[in-house]
């Protein structure tokens, strides 16, 4: 089963210990600035703490630049290949997410790899921003999120054998009827 | 020996010339000094040497100084700290303020360990640290910009979203004495004014951005270590409630033990506490978390204001301390207005806590008629008037009519007012943080002799006295706040945050290993603690050399004379001769003698 390395950035407190264990594991130096993945700060409108990381396209836009074939999509990972990339650093411009990573000590594009398999940034982030999930439950949490913040959702409280409950309904726009 | 941990750089930068330069540190000055504050101290008093203890902290020759620590930056929990230093300009005695985030971190990416700023630009300038270089550019048409402000038109400026910016705002300029410098968008190095001194120094931001790799000489132990810190942390039972709550699960708890400053300390608990609790911040407020560097426990939140007068308000915090100075303590209980009024001193640049403090008296000293209505500039201010209390933060920043003398601080109020040396509440010129005194003794002497005055910061005891310590003897309370003294300044050293040990109970030993795995310097933490004792022995001969001594280390006239009225300290105070009794104990302890005068020796130790 193939699984994706999901962002949710409602939960990230922007503690960079993803950046952190992403440098130590991969170059074995303390270094966030050696990451494939950081975080963007914005504020304050809208304030959000986001993680970038490579979405292991299905169509990259970073292979499609590159002139030596060398990163490749295989088995839900676009990987790089070490032997083949000259570091012209196309892939780094095309990426539309900002991805993928330079850095003027290292040879070559820094680019998630996803550990093989069991990402440490998802294991070591503390409030489960980042999550590994199979690939059909994509967007799930998103449109849970979107269902609840939907605009015309209503409350009401009621009791049922004496407890106090809630429940949310979907109010139908009468104007429209 | 260091074999790690350090770039082994000291950049000095001198704004009259404008010129920056790197020099060298030491192992011997390194090995004894550690970082952070110890640096900061010891860098301080040569130059305080060097002008014979002549010193205006608003002055070209005021050295301020600010250092992250050999384990800023490091893989162990919340490693984002960094401390500024400097002669206060609120007391005039050496001052320092720690602050968390990321700038600390970012300062080692570029390669230094300590930076040291002195001089005064000849127009509004802005430092920028690239990675290698250093220059300092002129940004005039920052003039009167709000901290916030001025950090996103830098960023756009330098075309950076990377960098971490600390900027001061009008209160700065102005040199207020309590401003602070703000970074990361509303993290603050808020208290003993170093706002003043960039303001001083016509230096309103300084920008840093560096990309090394910090050294660390064994990265393996290291990450060993720190997952099982981590670990202890998330499977602690409080660990979710402090990653929601953070600092604001304090409101709940100091009401109940009767600590919350309310109503200016004539009280010490607050009727409607509810209003703006924790539960009320996460049920109505907080849209998100925010951490420090490498901070699995993200004590802050994220606050917005989605109606009434402050909607649109957004603001990192409020955290405990801004919560009860700029609510309970001014009487307000409303917590969009806190919000607001904690955004304001943000983008002003201000302590909330020195502000939330003086405000209350201010409005306690009118209540009693010591001021009067002309001396408020015919505007009537009131316990809980959010618009009156907004405003009045805004005429201390701009130095406004009655604003231009509460600017200078609690010293400058008792002159022109000496009835009000009884409504405020300070130690040595420094504003007495959010945590009453009058139920603890040992809380007391803690407040009476911080080397910076009246912060909760080097012994915070009230929450073991509350819990453990009403049975306490008289050296067992002196022995607590010794050990507070030297432990807590020992994280500001470090370079990383106190919170996980104090509120987690994360044992103090992994701060052993952290250290020996960073720098490959074996010490134990007996030898640290020995170090950070020193550093407390060379800022009390700072304080000294400035003229403190027993006399000064005395406590605000509310703590011995007028009890919290309701609540379950109602009627406490401490007794005068109890508190000497203390005092002396705690000199003899220290071996300083009976006027708190470290012995004629001590000195040497701090040649080189």
């Amino acid at each position: 089963m193939s699984k994706k390395l999901t962002v949710i950035p409602e939960q990230c407190s922007g503690c960079r210990i993803c950046e952190l264990v992403c440098a130590i594991k991969h170059f074995g130096v303390n270094n966030p600035k050696k990451a494939a993945i950081r975080i963007i700060n914005t504020y304050p409108h809208p304030v959000m703490r986001m993680p970038i990381v490579c979405s292991q396209c299905k169509v990259p836009a970073c292979a499609k630049v590159c002139p030596t074939d060398a990163l490749r999509w295989v088995e839900g990972i676009v990987i790089l290949d070490k032997e083949n990339c000259i570091s012209c650093y196309q892939c780094v411009e095309a990426c539309p997410f900002g991805a993928i990573y330079a850095h003027e000590d290292c040879d070559l594009p820094i680019k998630c790899d996803m550990c093989g398999g069991e990402p440490e940034c998802v294991a070591k982030c503390p409030l489960g921003a980042l999550r590994l999930i199979p690939e059909h439950a994509l967007g799930e949490p998103k449109r849970l999120n979107n269902v609840l913040s939907y605009t015309q959702m209503r409350e009401i409280e009621f009791y049922e054998k004496g407890e106090k409950k809630a429940i949310r309904y979907a109010e139908i726009g009468k104007e429209e009827l | 020996m260091i074999k790690g941990g350090y770039f082994k750089k000291h950049l000095y930068v001198d704004l009259t010339k404008g010129s920056t330069e790197r020099r060298d540190l030491s192992d011997a000055f390194i090995e004894k000094y550690i970082g952070g504050r110890g640096f900061g101290a010891k860098l301080v008093w040569d130059n305080l040497k060097r002008h014979n203890f002549k010193m205006n902290p608003l002055g070209q020759e005021n050295l301020m100084v600010i250092a992250p620590g050999p384990l800023s930056g490091a893989y162990l929990p919340s490693s984002g700290k960094n401390s500024f230093i400097a002669v206060s300009p609120a007391t005039g005695l050496y001052g320092d303020s720690s602050i968390g985030g990321g700038f600390g971190v970012e300062l080692r990416q570029a390669g230094i360990d300590v930076l040291s700023i002195t001089g005064k630009a000849p127009e509004l300038s802005v430092l920028f640290i690239d990675n290698s270089e250093a220059t300092v550019m002129p940004m005039p048409e920052l003039k009167g910009k709000s901290s916030l402000e001025a950090e996103g038109i830098i960023r756009e400026r330098l075309d950076t979203q990377t960098a971490h910016v600390a900027t001061i705002g009008p209160a700065g300029e102005n040199m207020v004495r309590f401003a602070c410098v703000n970074t990361d968008w509303g993290r603050n190095a808020g208290r003993t004014g170093f706002g003043a001194i960039m303001g001083s120094k016509n230096l309103k931001a300084i920008v840093v951005r560096g990309h090394r790799d910090l050294p660390v000489y064994d990265i393996n132990g290291l990450a060993a270590e720190a997952d099982k810190a981590y670990r202890y942390l998330k499977e602690h039972k409080y660990f979710k409630m402090w990653q929601q709550q953070g600092l604001m699960n304090v409101i709940e708890y100091a009401n109940e033990k009767g600590i919350l400053p309310s109503y200016n300390f004539k009280d010490s608990v607050f009727t409607r506490h509810e209003q703006i609790n924790g539960a009320t911040m996460l049920a109505d407020y907080k849209i998100g978390d925010s951490a420090c560097f490498s901070c699995s426990m993200c004590c802050s939140n994220i606050c917005l204001v989605k109606n009434g007068k402050y909607a649109g308000t957004v603001v990192e915090g409020p955290e405990y301390e801004s919560c009860a100075m700029l609510g309970s303590n001014v009487g307000i209980d409303n917590f969009a207005a806190v919000l607001a009024a904690n955004h304001l001193c943000d983008e002003l640049g201000m302590d909330t806590i020195s502000t939330g403090n003086l405000v209350g008296a201010i409005i306690e000293g009118y209540e009693k008629g010591i001021l009067s209505l002309s001396d408020l500039d015919g505007r009537d201010i009131t316990w809980g008037d959010d618009d009156g209390i907004l405003e009045l933060i805004r005429m201390i920043a701009n130095r406004r009519g009655l604003g231009d003398i509460i600017a200078d601080g609690p010293r400058r109020i008792i002159k022109q007012w000496p009835e009000m040396d009884k409504v405020i509440l300070q130690v040595k010129g420094l504003e007495q943080s959010a945590y009453d005194s009058r139920a603890g003794s040992s809380m007391a002497l803690a407040y009476a002799t911080s080397d910076i005055g009246a912060h909760h910061t080097r012994a915070w005891t009230i929450a073991r006295e509350m819990e453990e310590g009403q049975s306490w003897s008289d050296e067992e309370k002196v022995d607590t706040v010794i050990y507070h003294q030297k432990l807590r300044p020992l994280f500001d050293m470090l370079g990383v945050c106190r919170l996980p040990w104090i509120e987690l109970g994360l044992n103090e030993r992994h701060y052993e290993y952290f250290y020996k795995c960073v720098t490959g310097n074996e010490v134990s933490l007996e030898q640290l603690l020995a170090l950070s004792n020193d550093i407390y022995d060379l800022t009390r001969l700072i304080n000294v050399r400035l003229g403190v001594s027993r006399k000064d280390d005395s406590l605000p006239y509310k703590v011995f004379a007028s009890p919290p009225l309701t609540g379950p300290n109602a009627g406490k105070v401490v007794d005068k001769e109890h508190f000497q009794r203390l005092l002396s104990m705690y000199y003899q302890k220290r071996g300083w003698d009976e006027d708190g005068i470290p012995p004629a020796g001590v000195e040497s130790k701090f040649k080189d």
